[in-house]
């Protein structure tokens, strides 16, 4: 699953650990949800989603949306 | 940045709090763990109810470490609870397979010396370690 997470943060001028302060969970996992390496469950996805003013699929993109932008 | 305020009871603090919390409580469970190993012999010359008490109080500091460690872990984040998660998962596997055919090195007559159970204890320490370091490697 694709995100949009690094360029929303960098939109703000915000740091990882500020991002990681304000969503309550440490700096690696902003890291690994990043570099795609970990999909968050879905109530971090909400909070994020709270957070940015944005909706969920504004900022995860699911495989289903990548097969069909292909 | 002024809708991000820090918070006061943020993962990294409620971290360092567990983490101190399991820390005193794992020394003073190793502290009574050592005084029931020799305190029978070098300090009360095997009184059985100094004996029970220390016990006793092994015991108790054995729950409170274990309420430590599940405190510890239930606050962790998901993504270090997953990490954990895969190092519980190898550490049980190996313990497991290791301790099942240690026990049955004496009876196949492959070593000569009685197996020690707590021998597994080292196994699932560091296959444990093994596993948190897998994992983190993997989602950094």
């Amino acid at each position: 699953m694709k995100n949009r997470f690094k360029v929303l943060r960098a939109e703000r001028d915000w740091t990882q650990a500020d991002l990681a302060r304000a969503l309550d969970v440490s700096r690696q996992t902003i890291i690994a949800i990043e570099k795609g390496k970990y999909d968050p469950s879905l109530s971090l996805a909400f909070k994020a989603g709270k957070l940015f003013n944005m909706q969920i699929e504004d900022i995860f993109q699911g495989d289903e949306d990548q097969l069909a932008d292909q | 940045m002024t809708n991000i305020e820090s918070n006061t009871n943020s993962i990294c603090e409620k971290n360092k709090r567990n983490t101190r919390s399991l820390a005193v409580w794992t020394s003073a469970w190793l502290l009574t763990l050592a005084m029931v190993a020799f305190g029978p012999i070098l300090l009360w010359d095997f009184h059985k109810m100094i004996t029970i008490g220390a016990i006793g109080a092994n015991l108790l500091m054995g729950y409170k470490m274990i309420m430590a460690n599940k405190q510890h872990l239930e606050d962790l984040d998901e993504l270090q609870q997953r990490i954990h998660l895969v190092a519980m998962a190898l550490s049980l596997g190996v313990s497991m397979v290791f301790g099942a055919v240690f026990g049955l090195l004496e009876s196949s007559r492959l070593v000569e010396f009685h197996p020690n159970p707590s021998s597994v204890l080292f196994v699932m320490g560091i296959s444990y370690a093994v596993g948190m370091v897998l994992a983190h490697r993997k989602y950094s």
